[in-house]
């Protein structure tokens, strides 16, 4: 077992769907293929799903539920995307109870804790509508003030689990005068208004994910009593955009998911298919490709884990740390399936040859992750306009209160630290006291620099690691003098320059988090991460977004890197910096080895 | 939020002059248009300033009067009259550039609730 408790459950959870490369297990790929060929809601697994009891940690322990922190659940949510991404967000949908959890009254929490334990109930989000996109501000639905309750009027549209689905968070307008506090929240439970009142709309069909129950909800003259209002008239808007931090971060397990089987599935491909009398891993470009992947894995990893557990150590900081990770991980991770993409050849593009055709799957259905919820484009616009007061806050603490930063960022990033316990209202809307992930670099250089009396390290590993994150202090410190002496303005209308410097402050971010991420967790994960060399490997390819190859220092070996990757794969472990125990195998696959004696043949 | 200055009252349509000053030049630089031609009595939003600019104008004015704000004072407040009025009259706050103020501002007392504040949040987070 895991030593990490975060990990159990995961783990657990692995064990008890089994192997998805053998056709009988729960969520296994041949049945999410059908169901996906079929365009099938997957009622049977989100079924098994409940019966295993999952729904309890989707409810924070005080509303007497299992969840405790969200490096716990990011792990089981990549458990469940690795598999099947339909399935693992149509459950996950459940995650928007955190907007009662967070703003709920007692009575609030009582009914959607008991509802989704005792009746299998799931929630929608309810905020889109069809002329306005993230426009939240134009709603066009209404709740219009009654004695004991609102009449609500209009459409949600394109609403994920609108029809499958017995509470809908619905955000309207009460004030017709407009600005940021005309919006409210609604926890509409279908069960208590009148059927009359209300309709779903007909599916729609997409591209990817294509079991989803996708569709829409129109209320016309619908009564809703005044108890399904969640916290304040007038504080929609606030609620929406706290609980987008949460739910933002939280869509990385999601690409982290696909990410996995995405690579899992080409190197198992890459590792059996022979080609002028060796493997395809055996040749050098795709064998780069593929320990490429499996790096870009790893920064996500780090990245996200921080921000994980950030909920807990530095809520106030979220709103910038969970654009981050938004924005990173989700695009970077749709740009690893892409890559590993021809590696796979021809396979990628049939939908029988290989696994099933769970490549192309995968390739589907993850292109939504960096879209819904939050665009890309959005995720940078919020955290743009935070840029400058990101500046202003680093060189006024600079040196100040090192001690605290330091007992801050190993809370944060030290994976056996127990966390303090989430309180959703000390998130804030916009960053206060700075951005501790990049106030702490002179911090790490100082570590970075008192490792070098540490026999056990490799000199040439750890000098590369310094050097590489002196690089990314310089390009933060050009970073800052650009927002300094930019014309930053407010509004939409943002220079395409600035959306730049937003992507690589991400970049910036997700460095450092691999930093401390070693630095904290070196004695507790393993050989191979505390020998470094992933570590310089993933800085070096993170300051590519700023430098040519010939400006940085000469790529280490990543013979290591290859290698520990092959063991994971060889070991069923998840590509992972915790990699934890995955399903193993109940027997033989033999699938593809037919297959590989044809290809030989011809 | 403490009161900070509360014999002060002498100085505060002062005060509030100041704030709105700012206020209307911020806004004016910050949205690229002519300072004559914002009211102080029109909601922000007709100026083109969102809400979430409105959320991050916020932590500019709270650099400038160094005090911590709650970041949807511009929400709840819309316009730069009675946000200027309540950050004066409930907040208590005063700026250190109200003119007649001059000799107030090196025993400004913002300082120290400010540290406090920050000190005090990590408190309540590693739940000591
Ligand atoms: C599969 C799927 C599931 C979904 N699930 C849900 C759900 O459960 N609940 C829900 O409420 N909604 C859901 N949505 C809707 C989704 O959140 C919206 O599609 C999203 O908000 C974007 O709106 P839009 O597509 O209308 O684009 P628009 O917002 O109209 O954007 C149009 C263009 O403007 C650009 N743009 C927008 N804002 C900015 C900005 N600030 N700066 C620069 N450029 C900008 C965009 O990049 C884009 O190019 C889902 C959508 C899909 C496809």
């Amino acid at each position: 077992m895991q030593p990490l408790k975060q990990y159990w459950i995961a783990e657990a959870l692995e064990k008890d769907l089994g192997d998805p490369t053998n056709p009988d297990s729960v969520m296994s790929f041949k049945q999410v293929i059908d169901l996906d060929e079929k365009e099938e809601f997957p009622h049977e697994i989100i079924n098994w799903l409940y019966n295993w009891k999952l729904q309890h940690y989707y409810i924070p322990a005080e509303c007497g539920g299992e969840f405790t922190s969200f490096d716990e659940f990011i792990a089981f949510v990549r458990v469940l995307s690795r598999r099947d991404q339909t399935s693992a967000i149509a459950f996950t949908t459940m995650f928007w109870s955190y907007l009662t959890w967070m703003a709920g009254t007692d009575e609030q929490k009582r009914t959607l804790a008991s509802f989704m334990k005792d009746a299998n109930g799931a929630m929608c989000l309810a905020y889109s509508e069809k002329a306005h996109g993230s426009d939240l501000l134009a709603s066009d639905v209404r709740a219009k003030k009654v004695p004991g309750g609102y009449i609500l009027n209009g459409e949600k549209w394109p609403i994920n689990r609108a029809t499958i689905s017995g509470v809908t968070f619905v955000l309207a307008k009460t004030d017709e005068a407009g600005g940021a506090r005309s919006l409210s929240l609604f926890m509409v439970e279908k069960s208590k208004i009148d059927p009359a009142n209300y309709t779903h709309l007909p599916k729609i069909y997409t591209h990817g994910i294509r079991g989803s129950d996708m569709s829409g909800i129109r209320f016309e003259n619908c009564f809703i009593p005044e108890s399904m209002r969640l916290g304040a008239e007038g504080v929609g808007l606030e609620l929406a955009l706290k609980g987008f931090q949460i739910t933002r971060a939280l869509c990385a397990a999601f690409s982290q998911g696909a990410a996995d089987t995405a690579l899992r599935t080409t190197l198992k491909f890459a590792l059996g298919r022979q080609l002028y009398g060796k493997t395809v891993f055996d040749m050098p470009q795709p064998k780069r490709t593929l320990t490429d992947a499996f790096l870009d894995i790893l920064i996500c990893d780090c990245a996200t884990i921080g921000v994980a557990r950030g909920f807990n150590t530095m809520p106030e900081q979220i709103s910038v740390w969970s654009a981050v990770v938004k924005y990173f991980v989700t695009t970077t991770l749709e740009t690893v399936v892409q890559n590993v993409s021809v590696v796979l050849g021809s396979r990628f593009y049939m939908r029988e040859e290989h696994d099933w055709g769970i490549f192309q799957k995968v390739l589907r259905d993850n292109a939504i992750i960096s879209m819904f919820d939050g665009s890309t484009v959005v995720n940078l616009h919020a955290l743009l306009l935070q840029l400058r007061q990101l500046t202003k806050s680093r060189v006024k603490n600079a040196g100040r209160n090192q001690d605290t930063l330091q007992a801050r960022l190993q809370a944060t990033f030290d994976l056996t630290q127990p966390l303090p316990a989430f309180d959703g209202k000390k998130l804030e809307l916009v960053n206060r006291g700075g951005d501790d992930v990049l106030q702490g670099l002179e911090l790490a250089l100082t570590s970075l620099s008192d490792l070098q009396t540490d026999s056990h390290l490799n000199s040439e590993v750890l000098q590369q690691i310094i050097q590489l994150l002196q690089m990314v202090q310089e390009e933060l410190k050009t970073l800052d003098h650009q927002i300094t002496e930019s014309t930053f303005q407010f509004g939409h209308e943002q220079a395409p320059e600035v959306f730049d410097i937003a992507k690589q402050y991400c970049v910036l971010h997700a460095a450092s988090s691999c930093v401390y991420m070693w630095l904290y967790n070196r004695h507790h994960l393993g050989d191979f991460f505390a020998s470094g060399e992933w570590l310089a490997l993933s800085l070096r390819k993170l300051l590519l977004t700023f430098r040519p190859a010939k400006a940085l220092p000469t790529r280490l070996s990543d013979e290591a890197v290859s290698q520990e990757l092959v063991r994971l794969y060889n070991h069923n472990r998840m590509f992972s910096i915790v990699p934890f125990q995955l399903a193993q195998p109940q027997q033989e696959e033999i699938t593809t080895d037919a297959t590989q004696r044809l290809q030989l043949q011809a | 939020m403490q009161l900070k200055d509360s014999n002060s009252k002498p100085s505060s349509s002062n005060a509030v002059d100041t704030i709105q000053g700012w206020l209307v030049n911020q806004i004016a630089k910050q949205l690229g248009i002519n300072a004559q031609t914002i009211k102080i009595t029109e909601p922000l939003t007709r100026y083109g300033l969102d809400s979430i600019d409105s959320v991050t104008i916020v932590g500019e004015l709270e650099d400038w009067l160094d005090a911590e704000l709650p970041p949807t004072l511009l929400w709840d407040y819309p316009t730069i009259e009675k946000a200027s009025q309540y950050l004066v009259n409930e907040v208590g706050v005063t700026p250190a550039e109200t003119a007649t103020q001059a000799t107030e501002v090196t025993t400004k007392p913002q300082e120290a609730p400010k540290e406090k504040a920050w000190g005090g949040l990590w408190n309540k987070i590693s739940g000591s």
